[in-house]
């Protein structure tokens, strides 16, 4: 199957004095149906990396693939509006919006986007919420939640405009083994069951044993690719 | 679009929903610069208007005099024209004072529509009372169409113009001056004219003390009257004319003067220096509600710089989300700007209840008991609200371009 995100020789450097080498010559792709894991010691460009593969961050070198489109050239204001369409991200921590519901918050890139109807919106959030496990928690603030029912609401919120490409920093590497489990659980379906492509910076090699592909990375580069 | 403006209006009211003091601290600073602006200016308005509409009725609002802007030429230096012999030191020829074409004058101007012209003749006379002598300007008019052109009929403490015509001799003079010389109603003084004439007129009405416009030292005669003792049978030197449209004034005056010669005098050149102070006054309100609107979008820039500050986290996660940064900057002018729509809308209700107290408050001028003068146009409300959300979305925009400049890789990598 042809890759939905590919990296062609991705590098990003922080400019100063010295220069700073976040990324250095990375290559790979991913394809629609996979659970990718990239591991690594601490401080070695995992999060530097998932930033650039999720159009947050601009490469300095190198080019980014999106259904084969070089997309490392883009404006901000096309590279927000694919991470609007394509993306969902679950960070390590949250992330929601204090002031918003559970159910607001996962509606905010429906609304965002505006491809469904207004009346639409809120039934797929509700559905949503439910598919996380979350149904009668709603209109709970992020501050009634408990940590893994905040990270499933994030998740959800990640899935909210039907994305090709979820993309998790240590999305479990707060939760306990349980919650965590049940997110890795998640993650597997919307590979195998959904078709989207999973890419996720962890760990734990509990979890990226269940991987369909490991990176492992080392001092900004990818060292080892594994297929399973 | 809408839907799109509706969420980031979403967004920004939960914003300010978190932040309660402040919103309250900022949407009474744009409520009370509002309000007061409203009040004050309501004030400025209706005590100018008052004032321009004093000046306007009290006197005709062009007064056409015999005064010639430059002397009339000479016979001797009409007799050789262009000539290259230099005349001095002959004889002045004596001029007959007074509008000499009046009648033609005076149909010049009632030609104009709506307009009507009052021929009026003024001299100085001396009155005697008891070996007391004071000088008086006298103005002769006639009482019928006088009053269709200036106001002083509403001057009378007592007595009617038209009073004038009924008894003879009578003359009008100011409350003051009668009660300086011991006179009162229909009492008898002595005027001697500079001719010599001398008259016996009878006071048939008083005029009220403190008119602006109104000199103590003038009285009112019968135009034929002031003719008479002046010595200047048919002549009159003054033409005061209403116009229907009082700003038309300068305009028309300047052409009677193009044509007749005479000096036409409008209400705004006889008043133009009460005017410059107008404008002076209204460049004193209004920088001084520009200095209020100012510390109100004092207040706007810190809710709104605090909140972008505050937020930075969630800046990070909607653009990580696909929130542009355009849509980011939007949320935090909106912000901005509805904190000073709610402002004005309590500040339209500060203005209104203010403008009611001052309303209701009576003073005495003059014995008189009065209202202070106020003007209450919607235009003020809007200027007001107009001033204050362009003022706000500034005050919103200066730290809303931060909101927009968050870097969200350094913000997820600072929380991770
Ligand atoms: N602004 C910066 N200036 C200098 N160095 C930076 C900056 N940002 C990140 N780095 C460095 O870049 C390297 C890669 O950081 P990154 O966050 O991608 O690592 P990571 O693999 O995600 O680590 P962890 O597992 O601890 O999250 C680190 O060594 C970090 O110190
Ligand atoms: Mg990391």
């Amino acid at each position: 199957m042809s890759p939905v995100l590919e990296a062609q020789g991705l590098g990003r450097t922080l400019p100063g004095d010295p220069p700073v080498t976040l990324v250095r010559d990375v290559s790979f792709a991913v394809a629609p149906g996979t659970f990718t894991a990239i591991t690594g010691p601490s401080g070695c460009g995992k999060s530097s990396l998932l930033y650039l593969l999720g159009m947050i961050d601009r490469p300095t070198e190198g080019a980014l693939l999106l259904q084969g489109e070089n997309v490392a050239e883009l404006d901000g204001d096309a590279r927000a509006q694919l991470r609007l369409e394509h993306f969902g991200f679950v960070f390590q921590f949250h992330f929601l919006l204090p002031e918003f519901t559970a159910i607001e918050n996962v509606m905010l890139p429906m609304r965002r986007l505006a491809k469904l109807k207004p009346a639409e919106i809120e039934p797929r959030a509700m559905e949503l919420l439910a598919t996380m496990g979350l149904a009668g928690k709603e209109t709970k603030t992020p501050d009634r939640l408990s940590g893994g029912e905040r990270q499933r609401v994030a998740i959800a919120r990640a899935l909210a405009n039907d994305p090709m490409l979820i993309l998790g920093d240590e999305p479990t590497g707060n939760l306990d083994s349980v919650s965590s489990a049940n997110v890795v659980d998640v993650f597997r379906m919307l590979a195998h069951e959904q078709q989207r492509a999973v890419v996720c910076v962890t760990h734990d090699l509990g979890i990226a044993a269940q991987a369909d592909v490991r990176i492992s990375m080392l001092d900004g580069r990818v060292v080892k690719v594994e297929e399973a | 679009m809408i839907d799109r403006l509706l969420l980031l209006l979403d967004i920004a009211i939960k914003h300010l929903s978190r932040r309660k003091r402040q919103t309250v601290v900022a949407v009474s600073g744009v409520m009370v610069g509002v309000g007061f602006f409203l009040a004050v200016s309501a004030l400025m308005i209706g005590s100018q208007n008052d004032f321009i509409k004093t000046l306007i009725d009290a006197a005709p609002q062009i007064i056409i005099s015999d005064e010639l802007r430059s002397p009339a030429p000479q016979p001797g230096v009409r007799a050789f024209p262009g000539s290259m012999i230099a005349m001095h030191g002959y004889k002045v020829r004596t001029e007959v004072r007074g509008l000499k074409n009046w009648p033609a004058i005076l149909r010049a101007v009632n030609a104009v529509p709506g307009a009507i012209g009052s021929p009026s003749l003024t001299g100085g006379v001396t009155l005697r009372v008891g070996g007391r002598e004071e000088a008086l300007g006298i103005v002769g008019i006639d009482p019928s169409v006088e009053t269709k052109v200036s106001t002083i009929a509403d001057k009378l403490r007592v007595g009617h113009l038209r009073d004038l015509e009924r008894v003879q001799g009578g003359i009008i003079i100011g409350e003051d001056l009668a009660q300086r010389l011991g006179l009162g109603m229909g009492d008898v003084v002595g005027a001697t004219s500079a001719s010599g004439t001398t008259r016996s007129l009878r006071i048939v009405g008083l005029f009220k003390k403190g008119q602006v416009m109104m000199s103590s030292s003038m009285g009112y005669v019968l135009l034929r009257e002031a003719q008479s003792m002046l010595g200047r049978p048919f002549i009159i030197n003054r033409i005061g004319v209403k116009l229907p449209d009082p700003y038309q004034a300068d305009q028309i005056s300047k052409q009677l003067e193009g044509r007749f010669g005479y000096k036409a005098e409008s209400w705004e050149d006889r008043s133009s220096d009460f005017l410059a102070l107008l404008v002076t006054r209204n460049v004193i309100m209004y920088s001084v509600v520009s200095a209020i609107l100012l510390v109100a979008s004092f207040g706007i820039y810190t809710v709104v710089s605090t909140s972008v500050s505050d937020k930075r986290r969630d800046i990070a996660i909607m653009r990580s989300m696909g929130f542009s940064e355009f849509d980011l900057q939007l949320i935090f002018i909106i912000e901005g700007v509805l904190l000073a729509l709610i402002g004005v809308m309590c500040g339209w209700l500060l203005g209104f209840g203010l403008m009611n107290i001052l309303g209701s408050l009576n003073f005495a001028v003059g014995g008189e008991n009065q209202h202070v003068p106020l003007d209450r146009t919607p235009r003020q409300y809007a200027i007001a609200a107009a001033a204050s959300l362009f003022a706000g979305g500034i005050a919103a925009w200066l730290p809303a371009r931060k909101a927009s400049r968050v870097d969200p890789v350094e913000i997820l990598r600072g929380a991770a």
